[in-house]
């Protein structure tokens, strides 16, 4: 319990939540009101600063609009616009209504139970997960249309990492495609921010690659815009350049860090030898294929042989040639992006990575490779956006910069004191860290009829499939899945705004027969839903680790460090934490013990910390147990509430892995031959013709739908982007970031480049439609020049509708509503939903 | 005594209004109004365009044209160089915001709660303004009496904004201004600013 003093005065430590960055916060309380909140200095992902949407989560927390108290839906009808009619009940009511649904659904089939839940990755969002296991449902992962589906899977497939980061200490030239990292957007926004500004401060060349002339193209060396959905074509063109114009390739690390030396037959396979299967190289010493692996041997980088008497050539030859496909002059008409450009950029790229040299850190000498190529949501939120993403890393494998001073390198590979390695495969391959769990196992597939919602066996090189939730409620009988879902469980997630058309979504929400929603507001879900439970905010919460080591945090902090979402004051009304609720809700049903038991694995307790499934725990004491469990008995929950952070400096090896490893980077993707054979396997048995030409050893650039589909009226791409004052839909309702939006010139516009608008007749301020063949929207226009000339800028998830929501209602644009759903229109190896797509615009008057 | 000044780079100031919000959250300003803010425009022609960011705040002028024409003494400089506003002397006459040629201030005129209905239990405990009165930005004076920097400089993500005594030749804001060849906005005004810009 919280009991503010009078005459109190004091600063508190916790953790923001308004972005999945989660900084560490110092909250000010004086006489019990939160009068402040600023960076904590004490914390690696802050560093003391903090941006405009933590300062501002303090007046969010007095809005007199968020639900206080449980209420049931009256009204049986539903829709946007239906007044649910509300009736406020006791959490013992609403408890024993959700108990009751959710027994019938275990009696019944427990995977009827389908749970939305984000919590930013936070170390709830895997408590929920394991409650979900006890429960029963495999089906606890509906995030939304988009959650970095195609970055997680190409940093999975070639570096073992989760997200995707390089290292501003050392880089000197950075290309940002389609993202903004270092300009207040993506991973520890406010950590990168910093480093990005030192970094150019000492002549760090940034190239910002995006059709809207974002923050970071603002303030970059060179913005170039490009045409959406042409990424790929573009990145494969500077490798062409660099390795078949310029020579210009990290030779040392292609050969014995990644399997571009392997030897691959004429099917795309590796040429394997001997019992355990290990893929051969060519020794140019015994003139003859070898195990990759053999001692003494001169691997041979390049060429064509003859092996076993079967023709074969290395991957990287293969690459070579490939490339060949993407000049300059080729890419220049696809990407509107110069062929000159294109050859200056890779040129530039090249001779900034500085391929050969070493540089003393920490009195090691390391690979010194100053150049990244960074991807993000932009440039791979396409059809076929895996392609372009595995793309991205081949660029930075070619010229060696990769887990090395100044090039890629992704969040912890290598865990504290080396707590957790990246795995291998019998290839030498990297994986993922058993720490992160079976959801990357991109080698060995289960050739099984899937049974969740995600369809997971139907999409093995995948992290998360949150579209298939979608089109599998939709339309039950699309997969034929032995069951379908009866509840809905909704964790602070707004699945309306952040999903496809409202239209479309709304029909899919009301084919479930129980929705709950734990929700801080009667927001866009809640109208939908049969119960609403009110949720706490963020400055009310108990949550320990917001940043979870092994998913979100940036090497660039320097640190790494556990800290601890601390209440500054008590929850508004009857508000509770989620997570909370889903304990109680295991204890009524009778498997609460079950839950502890896969939080003591989940956690790795030790004695004497271990939960007893025979006792019940508050959630402090739990937290108090892991803490303990992790740092002895000196750490346990009051530390962190008087301390804040506990925080540990990462050594050379956990900075830079790189050189510290063995298993090798991939850069040919042998493995997508299998996934081919288990993905067509799987649909046969399944009874499906299914499309798997993207499982391919090589990245392509293939068109997304958007750039085929020109046909007028419909001449214009639409894409959406960030601005650094907004994340999600969670900060719309904030009031302090709206007025900064209304003064905004960008914001809750719909941008259009000056000249394109001026063809239209289209004047700046005046009202527009934008339509899609999904929907349309309406909305101010700002002429613009920075903007490509056939694309329309919508920024953030704007356009709020409910009206539980009185601030953000009907402020700003709602993009999502431009967007389809359907398979042709979900990248087929990573399921993203492609979030560009043609519109014509209209003067609304 | 000191005569406080900041000095911020153009540079490394990425737009992102984190100072704009600091300054909102250290004042409790109402719906509206801005002390500090981040101004933006376009400059050239697409490809070649780019939006340029340009934090602005009081400028705490050493000649400071606001006081002079300011009919109550209700805006006055302390001996430090931070030009404030009394608030219970200022009787909303505005002919500070009609003399100042760079805008910072704000005529609050009334209702500025940020929800509807009675101001939130942060805004009662940390407005010391009523309605009907000019504001703009006091450096953080509540601060700067303290030893902290001002709110926006703390808080600044890229670390573009420093603070300090410009008479003290030791201090940074003395050499940036020294070294870098930072300037002031509209410096033929002839008011001599204590708010300096490097880069661009």
């Amino acid at each position: 319990m919280i009991a503010p003093r009078e005459n109190e005065d004091v600063w508190i430590h916790s953790v923001c939540d308004m972005c999945f960055a989660a900084c560490g916060i110092l909250a000010h309380r004086k006489d019990g009101v939160l009068v402040k909140i600023e960076g904590d200095p004490n914390c690696p992902a802050s560093e003391g600063h903090l941006c405009a949407k933590g300062q501002a989560a303090l007046i969010g927390l007095y809005d007199p609009s968020r639900v206080k108290a449980p209420l049931r839906r009256t009204n049986p009808q539903k829709g946007i616009g239906v007044d649910p009619k509300w009736e406020e009940i006791s959490w013992e009511t609403a408890l024993d209504i959700l108990t009751d649904k959710l027994a019938k659904v275990r009696d019944k089939d427990q995977r009827g139970l389908l749970i939305s839940n984000f919590d930013h990755i936070a170390a709830t969002y895997f408590i929920g997960g394991a409650w979900a296991v006890a429960f029963g449902t495999p089906n606890h992962h509906w995030t939304g249309y988009y959650c970095g589906n195609y970055l997680h899977s190409s940093m999975y497939l070639t570096n073992g990492s989760f997200h995707s980061d390089f290292d501003l200490d050392y880089c000197n030239y950075a290309i940002l495609l389609g993202n903004q990292q270092g300009f207040m957007g993506g991973l520890n926004a406010n950590v990168a921010a910093r480093k990005m500004a030192e970094a150019r401060k000492r002549g760090m060349r940034v190239v910002v690659v995006d059709p809207v002339g974002t923050n970071a193209a603002a303030k970059a060396d060179e913005w170039v815009p490009i045409r959406p959905g042409t990424d790929g074509a573009f990145i494969l063109s500077l490798i062409h350049v660099l390795v078949n114009e310029l020579e210009c390739y990290d030779r040392e690390f292609l050969t014995h860090r990644t399997n571009a030396a392997y030897l691959v037959r004429e099917d795309g396979s590796y040429l394997k030898e001997g019992r355990d299967g290990k893929p051969l190289v060519w020794d140019l010493k015994s003139q003859g294929a070898v195990p990759f692996d053999q001692a003494d041997i001169e691997t041979a980088l390049e060429g064509s042989f003859v092996a076993g008497g079967e023709k074969c050539q290395t991957a990287f030859q293969v690459i070579k040639e490939q490339v060949k496909r993407y000049t300059p002059e080729q890419v220049a008409p696809i990407t509107t992006i110069p062929a000159d450009a294109i050859r200056r950029i890779a040129k530039e790229f090249g001779a900034a990575a500085r391929i050969g040299s070493t540089i003393m850190i920490d009195g090691k000498p390391l690979p010194y490779r100053p150049v990244a190529v960074n991807i993000y949501r932009g440039a791979g939120a396409h059809k076929h956006g895996t392609h372009t993403a595995l793309a991205v890393q081949m660029l930075n494998m070619v010229v060696g910069a990769f887990y090395v001073p100044g090039g890629h390198r992704g969040v912890n590979l290598v865990g504290p004191s080396r707590s957790w390695m990246p795995g291998e495969t019998v290839e030498g391959l990297v994986t993922p860290p058993a720490t992160i769990g079976r959801a990357a196992r991109y080698y060995d597939f289960e050739d099984k009829r899937p049974e969740g919602m995600e369809l997971h066996e139907l999409f093995p090189i995948s992290t998360n499939r949150s579209p298939m939730n979608q089109l599998n409620l939709q339309d039950p009988k699309m997969f034929g899945l032995p069951y379908t879902i009866d509840v809905l469980m909704v964790c602070r997630r707004n699945l309306m705004m952040n999903n496809v058309n409202p239209a479309i979504m709304a029909e899919t929400i009301k084919k479930v027969p129980f929705v709950v929603t734990f929700s801080t507001h009667l927001d866009e879900v809640a109208e939908l839903a049969d119960l609403v439970l009110p949720e706490a905010h963020f400055l009310e919460r108990l949550d320990f680790m917001p940043n979870t080591l092994t998913h979100t945090m940036s090497p660039a902090t320097g640190h790494f460090y556990w800290g601890l979402r601390q209440p500054i004051v008590e929850p508004r009304g009857q508000a509770r934490r989620w997570i909370d609720v889903l304990f109680e809700i295991a204890e009524r049903m009778g498997f609460l013990g079950e839950f502890y038991g896969l939080l003591n694995v989940k956690w790795g307790m030790k004695e004497p910390y271990k939960l007893d499934p025979a006792k019940r725990y508050t959630m402090e004491e739990m937290y108090d147990r892991w803490m303990k469990s992790l740092f002895g008995p000196e750490r346990g929950l009051d530390w962190f509430k008087e301390n804040g952070y506990h925080k540990v400096a990462r050594a050379i090896e956990e900075k830079y892995p790189g050189p510290f490893i063995k298993p090798r980077f991939p850069i040919y993707f042998e493995n997508m031959l299998r996934a081919k054979k288990s993905v067509a396997k799987v649909a046969s048995e399944m009874g499906r013709e299914w499309d798997t030409e993207d499982y391919q050893v090589f990245p392509e650039w293939k068109p997304c739908p958007a750039y085929k589909d020109g046909t007028p009226p419909y001449d214009l791409y639409v894409v959406n982007f960030k601005i650094p004052f907004h994340a999600l839909s969670v900060t719309t309702q904030n009031p302090w970031l709206d007025d900064l939006a209304e003064h905004n010139p960008y914001a809750y516009k719909i941008l259009i480049n000056t000249e394109t608008g001026g063809r239209k007749g289209i004047k700046d301020g005046e009202e527009i439609w934008v339509e899609s063949v999904a929907g349309k929207v309406k909305g101010e226009a700002k002429l613009t020049e920075c903007i490509h000339p056939e694309v329309v800028g919508i920024a953030g998830v704007f356009g709020s509708w409910a009206k539980g929501k009185p601030v953000a209602k009907g402020k700003g644009v709602h993009f999502n509503t431009l967007l389809p759903i359907s398979l042709e229109r979900i990248d087929p190896v990573s399921t993203g939903v492609d979030s560009c797509i043609r519109v014509k615009v209209s003067r609304a008057a | 005594m000191a005569r406080y000044g900041m000095v911020i780079d153009l540079n490394t100031c990425i737009g992102c209004n984190a100072c704009t919000m600091a300054c909102k959250a250290e004042h409790a300003t109402p719906k509206g109004i801005f002390w500090a803010k981040v101004l933006e425009k376009e400059v050239g022609k697409f490809p070649a365009a780019r939006r340029i960011f340009l934090p602005v705040l009081c400028n705490h002028c050493k000649n400071p044209i606001c006081q002079e024409v300011c009919p109550t003494g209700a805006t006055y400089k302390r001996e430090d160089g931070i030009v404030l506003i009394d608030y219970d002397m200022c009787i909303g006459c505005r002919s500070c915001m009609e003399a100042c040629p760079y805008g910072p201030r704000a005529f609050y005129e009334s209702d500025g709660a940020y929800y509807p209905g009675e101001r939130t239990a942060y805004e009662k405990s940390q407005q010391d303004f009523s309605e009907g009165v000019v504001m703009k930005c006091n450096f953080c004076v509540e601060r700067v009496d303290q030893g902290l920097d001002p709110a926006c400089v703390v808080t600044c993500v890229t670390e573009c904004r420093v603070f300090g005594d410009l008479d003290d030749p030791q201090s940074e804001v003395a050499r940036l201004v020294a070294d870098k060849k930072a300037r002031p906005l509209l410096p033929e005004k002839g008011l001599e600013p204590s708010v300096f810009y490097v880069g661009s």
